[in-house]
């Protein structure tokens, strides 16, 4: 009687195990690090210091995006606030481009902030009114292959 | 790690003609009706503070006026759990726009409660500890990043876990929180300026069609009906008038219904 006792709480324990280690492993999959993401904070580090720093929101946009081609990512935007936002892909050789579009497809203006490397591009926008507003990001060269792409962002 | 070269501060974006592709400018006009047009389909809902922020350059709030501080019952129903979730963190964040640091660490341990029952305390309680520890010196930006980092690692657990259905409650609830207390604070003070910041119809739209296709195991009872009732009713108050201004009869109306809709989440 004990020896089986024993026996269900190895499996049983085995079985625990096994869905935590699971669960462990998903934690860790989703956890690794992003190349776009990463790029795109390197970027925005300069932006988040000082008094009047942009505050970084934890939600960001991913996906993969084939070059030559544009994604839009609409976005609720406030009157009065300024936001920015940076928009990353990993190869070197891509051109990334961002602006930012109102909800009749206009372009809205904005600021773009430049840097060395192509394959990341920032705007800065103050919306004139509130709203949803249409941020396209978009590679203007052709690399050899798709790129998987991020989009932070932050506001003051 | 390298270090990026920030050449160039601020270059002012032309109205630019024609596609990216052939002369590097974004084109002044895209046809959003377009259907080759690729949307991302992934909402992001402004935090409160977004929306609090542009209010207080328009003057001081008593912000104080609208921290929540209601009992928190645990609830069986894992939906209505999810929806309570995005509350509370919704009012944590009122709560440090309001700098009350006791709310904010009541609102800390609540968050671990219903974390328990949504079983993603593990994933929150690293989190939760950060809020109520920085609430205690009044640290205000690191509880504002605690609490982001609650909500947003709650949203990628379940995604994660295929339990996006969950998430896209906690959204909703968090987007809920923040309404009703501009709302509040609107009706109490209305200015025509401030009333733009409810121009919501479109992310309500957005709210809505994420609601309207959950399974109809996870928005089982009253409840839900009500939850999609009051978005519809909220999507025709919030579209604005001529100015881009919201009514004050609309403001009052939005208030009510979004008071209405967390009683019942809370109480129900």
């Amino acid at each position: 009687m004990r020896v089986r006792f024993r026996g269900i709480s190895v499996l049983l324990l085995l079985l625990v195990s096994s869905i935590a280690i699971d669960a462990l492993a998903q934690d860790v999959e989703s956890d690794r690090l992003h190349d776009g993401k990463l790029l795109a904070q390197q970027a925005a580090m300069s932006s988040l210091k000082g008094d009047d720093s942009f505050i970084l929101r934890e939600s960001w946009w991913n996906g993969t995006i084939v070059p030559g081609a544009a994604k839009l990512i609409q976005q609720q935007l406030f009157k009065r606030n300024e936001y920015q936002f940076w928009f990353a892909v990993p190869g070197r050789e891509a051109v990334a481009s961002i602006s930012i579009y109102n909800s009749a497809g206009e372009l809205v203006e904005s600021e773009e902030v430049s840097f060395e490397e192509s394959n990341v591009a920032s705007t800065v926008v103050r919306p004139d009114s509130t709203g949803i507003y249409y941020l396209r990001i978009a590679l203007t060269r052709k690399t050899e292959a798709d790129e998987d792409w991020a989009v932070i962002y932050g506001w003051r | 790690m390298k270090r990026f070269g920030y050449i160039l501060v601020v270059v002012a974006v032309g109205i630019g003609s024609g596609a990216f592709a052939q002369d590097g400018k974004a084109p002044e006009k895209i046809d959003l009706s377009d259907g080759s047009m690729i949307v991302v389909d992934d909402t992001v809902i402004p935090l409160p503070l977004e929306i609090f922020a542009s209010l207080d350059k328009l003057g001081q709030q008593n912000w104080g006026a609208v921290v929540g501080n209601r009992d928190v019952k645990r609830f069986p129903d894992r939906s209505r759990s999810a929806l309570l979730f995005g509350l509370i963190v919704s009012d944590g964040f009122i709560a440090v726009q309001a700098k009350d640091s006791e709310a904010v660490k009541r609102i800390g341990r609540d968050v671990m409660d219903i974390a328990q029952a949504l079983a993603v305390a593990p994933q929150v309680a690293k989190h939760a500890n950060a809020v109520v520890l920085s609430a205690d010196k009044e640290d205000w930006p690191s509880v504002r990043l605690e609490l982001d980092r609650t909500r947003q690692t709650v949203l990628d657990h379940m995604r994660r876990n295929r339990d996006g259905e969950m998430a896209k409650l906690v959204s909703l609830g968090g987007w809920l929180g923040g309404t009703k207390a501009l709302a509040s604070i609107l009706r109490g003070n209305y200015s025509a300026e401030g009333s733009d910041l409810l121009n919501q119809p479109d992310l309500v739209r957005r709210l809505k069609k994420d609601f309207e296709a959950l399974s109809a195991d996870a928005k089982e009872g009253q409840l839900f009906v009500k939850v999609e009732k009051t978005l519809q009713t909220l999507e025709d108050l919030m579209k604005p008038n001529r100015s881009g201004a919201i009514s004050e009869k609309n403001v009052g109306q939005i208030s009510s219904e979004t008071d209405e809709l967390v009683d019942a989440i809370y109480e129900s």
